[in-house]
C-alpha cells in the first residue's frame, strides 16, 4: 500500500519523466536557424556582388525546410508513440501557420512589402520564439525572442543593403544559440 | 489507513497511468507502456477500472492497420485526481 508521501513522489515523478519524454531535443529549432542563416547570408553575398536577378534563389531552401520538419515530426511520433499535448498543438500550429506566412509574403507580396520585409519577418520570428520559449519554460529562448524583437524593430533604422545581414546575425541569437543549448539539455537528461 | 484517499487512485501502477494522462491531451497504450514499465496485461487490467470508474476515455482504431488504443481523462476522472492530491496534502500536511 502507497503512503501519502509515496504518492506525491510518485505523481511528480511520473508528470517530469512525461514531460521529458517529448520535450523538443532543439533539433527543428536548430535545423531552422542555420537554414535562416545560410539563406538569408548568401542572399546578402550575393546581393554585395550585385547579383540581383538570382540573389533571392536561396529561398527555396525553406520549402525543402518544411518538408524536412513535417516528415521528422511524423516519424518522431510513430517511433516513440508520443502522445498529443495541447503546448505541442499550440506550438505546432502557430510554427506552421507563420512558416506558411512567411513564404507567402516572401515569394508573392515582397515588392510590395518594400524594405519592411526584414524587420515584419524579425518581429514575427521574435514573437514565436519568444512564446515557445514561454511555453517550454525555456530561457534562452525567452531572451532570443526579446533580442530578436528589438532588432527587429531597431532593423528599421539601417540601410536596406545590411537587412539581409541583420537577418543572419538574428538567426543565431534566436534560433542557433537556444537550439544548441537546448540539445545540450536534452542531452544531459538522456543521462 | 488511509481509508478517505480514492481505493481506484491510490495503486501505484493506476496513479501511475493517471499521472501520465494528467500531464498530457491524450496518449497511446504503447506510450504508457513505455514510460510506466509496466506488462501490458497488468496495464490493460488497470485501464479497465478506471474506465469502469469513469475516470478515463478509451479510443480504439487502427493505424496502419495495426490496432491503436488511445487514452485520455475524462471530466470526472480529472476532478477525482484534483480531489485524490487535495486529501494527499491533507494527510501530509494535517493541520492545513
Amino acid at each position: 500500500m502507497l503512503t501519502p508521501e509515496e504518492s506525491i513522489l510518485l505523481i511528480t515523478r511520473t508528470i517530469e519523466d512525461t514531460k521529458n519524454r517529448f520535450r523538443e531535443n532543439g533539433h527543428i529549432i536548430l535545423l531552422w536557424g542555420f537554414l535562416m542563416f545560410v539563406v538569408t547570408l548568401s542572399q546578402y553575398i550575393l546581393l554585395r556582388m550585385e547579383l540581383y536577378r538570382i540573389h533571392w534563389y536561396p529561398n527555396f531552401l525553406y520549402p525543402l525546410g518544411a518538408v524536412y520538419t513535417f516528415v521528422y515530426f511524423l516519424k518522431e511520433h510513430k517511433k516513440h508513440n508520443l502522445p498529443r499535448t495541447i503546448i505541442g498543438n499550440i506550438i505546432g500550429a502557430l510554427g506552421w501557420l507563420l512558416g506558411a506566412n512567411f513564404m507567402i509574403l516572401g515569394f508573392f507580396f515582397s515588392q510590395k512589402l518594400g524594405e519592411a520585409i526584414a524587420p515584419v519577418f524579425l518581429i514575427f520570428l521574435a514573437l514565436f520564439t519568444f512564446v515557445s520559449g514561454i511555453a517550454i519554460r525555456f530561457r534562452p529562448l525567452i531572451i532570443g525572442g526579446i533580442v530578436l524583437n528589438l532588432t527587429g524593430i531597431a532593423t528599421f533604422y539601417f540601410d536596406w543593403i545590411y537587412h539581409l545581414l541583420i537577418m543572419s546575425i538574428g538567426s543565431v541569437i534566436a534560433l542557433i544559440i537556444p537550439g544548441i543549448l537546448l540539445n545540450r539539455e536534452s542531452k544531459k537528461e538522456d543521462v | 489507513m488511509f481509508k478517505d484517499l480514492d481505493p481506484i487512485l491510490h495503486s501505484q501502477l493506476r496513479l501511475s497511468i493517471v499521472s501520465i494522462l494528467m500531464s498530457v491531451e491524450e496518449a497511446s497504450f504503447n506510450f504508457i507502456k513505455e514510460t510506466t514499465k509496466a506488462t501490458s496485461g497488468n496495464i490493460s487490467i488497470q485501464i479497465k477500472k478506471l474506465q469502469n470508474a469513469g475516470y478515463i476515455q478509451v479510443k480504439k482504431s487502427f493505424k496502419n492497420n495495426y490496432p491503436n488504443t488511445t487514452l485520455s481523462m475524462t471530466e470526472k476522472g480529472i476532478e477525482a485526481f484534483e480531489t485524490y492530491v487535495n486529501d494527499l496534502k491533507k494527510y501530509i500536511h494535517p493541520g492545513q
